[in-house]
């Protein structure tokens, strides 16, 4: 059976289609892997025995698939890795779950994360961090970190993660996997806890683009239980698994190539800028010149919102309620007890930022960053296809390193979060390595509701490369 | 009130007429037991997201345009954030900076116009019940529709307060948006007061006043609330920004809170919903619903059929009987007897009746066949009084009644004669006290001749009948002595 390890999901439920692979066989088999080496990766919540009953067919029916733990499935624990949800079980399926079942896919466990999404390590877990495959001392990136960790791993061969800031993309970076972010708007979020609301998305985290490409016709596409998920049509993705991206111009921002990238990325980066080159595609130097006021801009506006989302968490309803004696204990004791340092952290910024008197001067103003860094976006996309940046400074850094120190733990996201404010698809892929064997990944960024530019390029990047074939030791 | 102006604002909320909530599709209905109109959405379960209800919006809109309020061509809703355990999310959805109308008005039946500052969309909160240990949260309420109307500072007594809310309900009834019931909490008030020098422009401190439970109320706890501030004024005494309670067992405002304590609600525009475009469909659907209003059909019916003013007020007072009326009328035009049979008998036995005129049956057609049935002689007063109680909650068809009951008047003096002759013989002291100019006992002569009839004799012809008999009798006794 190890033979699985090498296969796409998409042939894995080839081969279940045409009788060659059993369904429950390959479900036990990768079960009995996540099992072995969870102790060591972390990168499971949860491990379901069998899979929520689905029934459908489609091109991933039968490929088992990992849920980071702030996606509902009903019946299912919803922890988002905080203690204050620990106990809770989800009354309903998010709408890309839905999809899943519906698409018959074998939902195999949740994934560990930082909680509520608040970080790029994947360490502000009550479960504590998971670890990188390729260096267990490294962290996976975050906060989607399980997933991605789970899926370099080949723990499982797909795998939901939710982007706010970077949260698909730069684990994906960090673990050598193909992470996307796509167009806010593309993909319901309905059934996603949510984080920064007009920031966040459900993305894919798979090992190559076909996969990444068929997951994403399934799970996108216009919600009636979400009013920001797009009516627009959607495409049929793998009609762009194509090897040819003549035509396509380029666009390769100063911005993002400067101080504090690490040499090895940059020059693993400016690789793919050469082989796009011999592939037909035409590059030109852009900017983006609101770039050095997205990391702020995003820690505002992704706070604020979350101090309002994260209100629900009372001890009223649901989860844990702490030992009270007045209404005011029991919300303040509850809280108290049941969120870690980041989300406080998160909701101090957020509630100081939206109160009167600083309204003006931090939401407001975010708000306004916002709409400019938007700006550069869509007057890039005049001149050019597509964006190509690292997506992370750095490769995969020590557990431990920087989370005493949040705003260096923030710059982990400087490349990513950009997107989230504009709206845009984004997505990372495996590119390299560094000198220590660490995956190097890069980013491609394009126009709204244009993923399939995306999944041409990356695609076409893979078929003349071999990193995304690359699979760490595991113990 | 001579030394001082009395400034009243106030701030309205009312239910919807939806059947479903404003951003979930569960049913708005009052009377289901706790907790059952509820979901992960109104609930505010982990993850759920809203979806705009979009007859709340058209309902709205239609309130904006009887208000004759501007709509704002793109609105967008706002979270107002606080902790409290009827409001799941810890934030209310509601409108802010850009809400849905501005700038209307209401005129009273003074024919003074007041100002409508704004207009917004919001949704309702859960409901606390508070046991002795514990405190339970229905929230069936959670999330159903609620429209926010701020009035001006233009009412200057209570009086004048309750008029505007009497006027404000007539007309949210009239075009279907809300049923305004104040005791069910389909309509809540919140009202702002303050006094200021006679003929002084500038404002004197508000107090906000809240926990009143009817359009009394409101009233009495202004009148309250003005005569306070007026005593403390005389006294030297300075009036506080604060927010005080109606108590109204006590028939006195207590304080809630003051201004250090109250609330900062961060708002910021919700990022779960779009903005959305008020179309010009919209108003055009929806302003055909804005037909004749309350005030406007008061000085119409009252003109038109020739009846008094107090009772063109209770006709108005209810769109429903106010339709009934008119629809009656056209059937049999003789509105001031329509007026007295549905002023007096109808609205008697509407009374009786726990879901009021919810529950009629009746038609204005069949009930104008029993007024004319009455003024062409062919029932009495008894008898119409029963056909309508008969068929109030039924409609049957009132002929069919009047032969089943056999209810029809007889008037043909051959029937009654009979009766007639065997009272005359039977009452040979009344009779005497008649003839010695008693007037009254003629009455009781009458009488004696319905009851024999079985109410059924026409008491104007069997008065008649028995005046011929006993001048007859008279003229026989003078011939014979």
């Amino acid at each position: 059976m190890d033979e699985l390890l090498s296969l796409s999901a998409v042939e894995i439920s080839k081969r279940i289609a045409d009788g060659s692979l059993n369904k429950e066989k390959v479900y036990s088999f990768f079960k009995e892997r996540i099992k072995k080496s969870n102790p060591s990766l972390n990168a499971f919540v949860q491990i379901y025995d069998a899979p929520p009953a689905a029934s459908g067919i489609s091109s991933l029916s039968g490929a088992p698939i990992a849920i980071k733990d702030n996606i509902c499935i009903r019946g299912k624990k919803i922890t988002c890795a905080s203690k204050i949800l620990s106990s809770h079980a989800s009354v309903y399926d998010a709408t890309v779950v839905e999809h899943l079942k519906q698409a018959g896919l074998q939902i195999i466990g949740t994934a560990n994360m930082d909680e509520f999404a608040f970080g790029s390590s994947t360490e502000n877990s009550c479960y504590g961090p998971s670890r990188n495959p390729w260096d267990t001392t490294r962290v996976p990136g975050g906060s989607s970190g399980g997933s991605a960790a789970a899926v370099a791993a080949r723990l499982v061969p797909l795998a939901l993660g939710s982007d706010t800031g970077g949260s698909i993309r730069q684990p994906a970076s960090l673990c050598g996997v193909v992470g996307m972010k796509p167009t806010y708007g593309r993909v319901s979020r309905y059934g996603l806890v949510a984080f920064g609301s007009s920031l966040d998305q459900i993305g894919p985290i798979t090992t190559n683009f076909t996969d990444c490409a068929h997951l994403l016709n399934i799970i996108c596409g216009p919600d009636s239980n979400d009013s920001t998920a797009a009516a627009s049509g959607t495409p049929d993705f793998t009609e762009y698994l194509r090897d040819d991206i003549k035509g396509l111009t380029i666009g390769i921002p100063a911005e993002y190539y400067g101080e504090g990238l690490n040499s090895e990325v940059a020059s693993a980066v400016k690789k793919v800028i050469e082989y796009f080159k011999e592939k037909g595609a035409k590059v030109a130097d852009i900017s983006l010149p609101h770039t050095e006021y997205a990391i702020a801009t995003y820690y505002i506006i992704g706070s604020c919102e979350a101090s309002s989302n994260l209100q629900r968490f009372d001890g009223v309803r649901y989860g844990l309620r702490a030992a009270c004696s007045s209404l005011s204990e029991l919300y303040m004791r509850s809280r108290q007890e049941g969120f870690g340092d980041e989300a406080k952290r998160r909701i101090f910024l957020g509630t100081y930022s939206l109160s009167s008197g600083y309204y003006d001067a931090y939401y407001l103003r975010a708000l306004r960053a916002r709409q400019l860094i938007k700006q550069d976006f869509d007057k890039a996309f005049n001149a050019v296809d597509v964006i190509l940046t690292p997506t992370s400074p750095t490769v995969a850094f020590k557990i431990g390193e920087r989370n005493m120190d949040p705003l260096s733990m923030y710059l982990s996201d400087i490349y990513t979060i950009s997107s989230n404010l504009a709206g845009v698809p984004a997505v990372s892929f495996p590119c390299g390595s560094s000198s220590a064997g660490l995956p190097i990944g890069a980013q491609l960024i394009a126009k709204e509701f244009d993923e399939a530019t995306l999944i041409r390029l990356g695609f076409c990047f893979q078929c003349g490369t071999d990193y995304h074939k690359r699979i760490p030791k595991i113990v | 009130m001579d030394k001082y102006d009395i400034v009243i604002g106030l701030e309205v909320h009312v239910q919807l007429n939806t059947n479903s909530k404003i951003f979930c599709g569960c049913s708005t209905n009052f009377d289901s037991p706790p907790n059952t109109n509820i979901c992960p959405v109104c609930c505010g379960y982990p993850g759920v997201l809203p979806v705009f209800n979009k007859r709340a919006l058209e309902l709205a809109v239609r309130i904006c345009l009887a208000l004759g309020a501007r709509v704002n061509k793109k609105i967008y809703f706002e979270r107002k954030n606080y902790f409290y355990p009827d409001l799941p999310k810890n934030y209310q959805i509601s409108q802010y900076k850009m809400p849905l109308g501005e700038k209307g008005s209401l005129e009273l039946s003074s024919g003074k116009k007041i100002g409508i500052t704004r207009v917004h969309l919001e949704e309702d909160a859960g409901k606390l019940i508070h046991k002795e240990n514990a405190s339970l949260v229905d929230f069936n309420r959670t999330g159903t529709p609620l429209l926010e109307i701020v009035s001006e500072p233009d009412i200057t007594s209570p009086e004048e307060a309750f008029d505007y809310l009497t006027y404000l309900k007539l007309t949210l009834q009239y075009i279907g948006a809300s049923s305004c019931d104040m005791e069910k909490g389909f309509l809540r008030c919140d009202a702002n007061i303050s006094l200021k020098n006679k003929g002084a422009t500038e404002l004197g401190t508000k107090v906000e006043l809240k926990n009143m439970n009817s359009f009394r109320g409101v009233r009495d706890a202004l009148t309250y609330e003005a005569k306070r501030q007026r005593d403390a004024l005389e006294k030297g005494e300075k009036i506080s920004l604060e927010t005080r309670a109606f108590d109204a067992a006590k028939m006195k405002t207590v304080l809630m809170r003051s201004k250090e304590e109250a609330h900062d609600y961060r708002y910021f525009p919700e990022p779960d919903l779009l903005d959305f475009s008020i179309s010009q469909d919209i108003l055009e659907q929806e302003a055909p619903y804005i037909k004749e209003l309350p005030l406007a059909r008061r000085k119409r019916i009252q003109k038109q059929y020739g009846i008094s003013e107090k009772e063109t007020d209770i006709l108005i007072s209810d769109i429903f009987l106010a339709d009934f009326f008119e629809e009656a009328c056209t059937m049999f035009a003789k509105p001031k007897e329509i007026t007295n049979w549905l002023l007096g008998v109808f609205l008697e036995q509407v009374n009786l009746l726990s879901e009021k005129f919810n529950a009629v049956k009746m038609s204005p057609q069949n009930f104008s066949k029993v007024v004319r049935y009455f003024c062409e002689n062919k029932l009495n007063n008894l008898a119409a009084k029963k056909v309508i109680s008969l068929c109030i909650v039924t409609d049957e068809d009132i002929d069919a009644v009047i032969e089943r009951e056999s209810l029809a008047q007889v008037s043909a003096e051959a029937a009654l004669s009979g009766f007639v002759q065997e009272t005359i013989n039977e009452n040979k002291k009344a009779i005497k006290e008649y003839l010695e100019g008693k007037e009254q006992a003629i009455m009781f002569l009458v009488g004696m001749v319905m009851k024999k009839s079985k109410g059924k004799a026409n008491p104007k012809v069997v008065r008649e009948m028995l005046e011929k008999a006993i001048k007859l009798l008279k003229s026989n006794e003078a011939a014979n002595s």
